[in-house]
């Protein structure tokens, strides 16, 4: 009887705490979603029910914002060109950053590590300082003002961690993979491509997502070399709505915002799996 | 199939050296395993084979041809490692086919050939899975089979079973040397556990602090250990050495005394082997230590002195600690050692 009494006191303490548990998360995923959702709903509301003297619990439907959007702002190719500067970097990134990496976490050679410190060391310095030169060096090349020069700076800014992240997981493959497939009769290139890279993908998709987030992001450099609306992008688009001559667009600054976002939230939810692993795997051996 | 030759090879890591001037034969077709305790330099010497270690002196000689400046990938060996070292992403029939693939093999010809080398070790229904889908014995018996898939010149075994519960690693054990009997390929296989070493080998290396200390078959070893390192390494539980001194034929150390011949004089120390020591006579007079019946032998510790004497004893062998014991020796099979650990010839 006693035992039962105990059996039942554990299960009904193991409820209680999964209520608790439950509680917490749902309270947590709540302060995070609340504002998605707040914008969400600005973006979708007229103008005339954004600002009230009390709050509306439950507004109107509205098409307003969006048709402001594409009658008066060419917000399709902003986001055309948010999306090949973007995509561009991350592509040219990780074409230099897996094999700089493999070299980094690899082969030995004399101030390996403080070339693997130097290449991260880039990240630590403030943006401005690099600004007015990147600005000079991008007129004397004639690319200003054009999506291939957003698409290099952004490359340039991640390219160090990219290397970093994508170089830690590559330390956490066993040299044993290596040395296997050596005298399976593999070269280098052959290594890192069939067994290294397949290894490490979650690294390189973490860096990736990472990068992507950084670049879609970017404004300081993107409002520097993009200084007529034909190489804007979604960043530079947002802050251009927040004045102007019909004062201050809340609900087209909400939509904006969640198109600047949506991709980001897709992306994270398809290679949540990989992402997750990804951020967690290095701190932990084994 | 090809003999391999290791002439006074040496590697060091800056101060650090890792084999001393070895010089090795291997012959063709044979089972040779290097045995000595981790960091003596074993699977460095593996490594050099293997071709992914370069030696810092000497020649490694596989047939005829010189390796040093040979690439790993073209030296036709294949390897088995500790940890499997399956590649993850790919499934069990890939992994196999892999070695194939790289080495220009005509795609042909691969899935006969897996699916022989996947039946060798019976694998052949989990050639769709991923490694990680496998239990630790199927693991390893994946990576042999793409050992053997492309009939190598060498197989180099680094540990291959360590990392196996004890009755996988018997079983195992046997697989790998009925294909090594089977496939007739010229086979080194290294690791620090002498059952593993006596009962796959037909030359064992001993090895200690990048040196070798004896080569022979596993009863040469057994029964003929060169120095104090091998008579200890060797047998379980492992020889009884017990330092004394010689005089008039006669080995003395506090409580045991043993005959020796009359040329012995001073400090030597004697060896004997568990097995050969029985309870009752005069040889050792201690108390008992410590009884631990296993089921077929009983092994008895008895203190003489300071020292202590292993004896294998009955399997009903019973007796409580402290009980005044005399041991007798077989003295045809006393060892006798020197100051520097070397073997005094001719004097058991």
């Amino acid at each position: 009887m006693p035992q039962t009494l105990k059996t039942a006191t554990k299960r009904k303490s193991r409820g209680e705490s999964m209520l608790l548990r439950y509680l917490v998360l749902g309270s947590w995923a709540a302060c995070c979603l609340l504002p998605i959702l707040w914008f969400l709903t600005i973006a979708f509301r007229p103008r005339t029910e954004i600002i009230t003297p009390s709050p509306i619990y439950w507004p109107s439907f509205s098409l307003d914002a969006w048709h402001l959007l594409m009658s008066d702002w060419p917000i399709a190719q902003y986001m055309r060109n948010s999306f090949f500067a973007v995509s561009g970097s991350v592509i040219i990134d990780l074409a230099l950053a897996i094999p700089a990496a493999y070299a980094l976490s690899r082969y030995e050679f004399k101030g390996r590590e403080d070339i693997g410190f130097y290449i991260l060391s880039t990240r630590m310095m403030a943006p401005a300082i690099v600004a007015v030169p990147i600005f000079f060096l991008f007129r004397s090349m004639g690319l200003l003002d054009t999506v291939w020069a957003l698409m290099l700076v952004y490359a340039a800014i991640n390219l160090s961690l990219v290397t970093w992240i994508i170089r830690s997981y590559m330390l956490d493959i066993p040299k044993e993979l290596e040395d296997a497939a050596r005298t399976d009769g593999a070269g280098d290139l052959r290594i890192l491509w069939e067994i290294i890279v397949p290894a490490c993908l979650p690294g390189i998709i973490t860096a990736a997502v990472i990068a992507t987030i950084f670049a879609i992001n970017e404004f300081l450099f993107t409002l520097l070399i993009a200084s007529t609306s034909k190489a804007y992008t979604m960043s530079v688009a947002l802050a251009n709505f927040t004045g102007g001559s019909d004062g201050v667009i809340y609900n087209a600054i909400a939509l904006v915002s969640f198109l600047a976002f949506a991709p980001i939230l897709i992306l994270v939810i398809l290679i949540q799996k990989h992402l997750s692993r990804g951020l967690t795997m290095g701190a932990v051996k084994g | 199939m090809a003999s391999i030759h290791l002439q006074n090879i040496v590697k060091r890591y800056g101060a650090f050296t890792g084999v001393r001037h070895m010089s090795l034969d291997i012959n063709d077709e044979e089972f040779l395993v290097l045995l000595g305790p981790s960091g003596c330099g074993k699977t460095t010497t593996m490594r050099m084979i293997a071709g992914l270690e370069h030696p810092t002196e000497g020649e490694v000689i596989i047939g005829t041809e010189v390796m040093n400046e040979v690439d790993a990938r073209d030296r036709d060996v294949a390897m088995v490692f500790q940890g499997y070292a399956l590649y993850p992403n790919m499934s069990i029939y890939e992994n196999i086919r892999f070695p194939l693939r790289m080495r220009g093999v005509p795609a042909s010809e691969h899935d006969k050939l897996i699916r022989r080398a996947a039946d060798m070790v019976e694998l052949g229904s989990y050639l769709d899975r991923k490694p990680g889908a496998l239990s630790g014995g199927q693991r390893q018996r994946a990576a042999l089979a793409r050992a053997v898939v492309r009939e190598p010149q060498v197989f180099l075994m680094d540990e291959p079973l360590s990392n196996l519960d004890a009755k996988l690693r018997a079983s195992m054990r046997v697989q790998i040397k009925h294909l090594q009997r089977q496939l007739k390929i010229t086979t080194v296989y290294v690791t620090h556990d002498q059952i593993e070493a006596m009962t796959l080998a037909d030359r064992i290396v001993i090895m200690n602090q990048g040196a070798i200390q004896q080569v022979g078959t596993p009863d040469q070893i057994y029964s003929d250990p060169a120095n104090t390192f091998v008579a200890g390494f060797i047998g379980s539980p492992p020889m009884n050495l017990i330092e004394g001194t010689a005089q008039n034929g006669k080995f003395t150390a506090s409580g045991i005394t043993a005959p020796c011949p009359a040329h012995l004089r001073g400090k030597v120390t004697l060896g004997i082997r568990p097995e050969d020591c029985r309870v009752g006579g005069d040889n050792v007079q201690g108390l008992v230590y410590g009884v631990e019946p296993t089921g077929d032998v009983t092994y008895l510790t008895v203190m003489a002195g300071s020292k202590q004497v292993e004896v294998k004893a009955a399997r009903d062998y019973r007796s409580d600690i402290d009980v005044a014991i005399g041991i007798g020796f077989d003295p045809a099979r006393l060892y006798f050692f020197g100051e520097d650990g070397e073997r005094i010839r001719g004097a058991a």
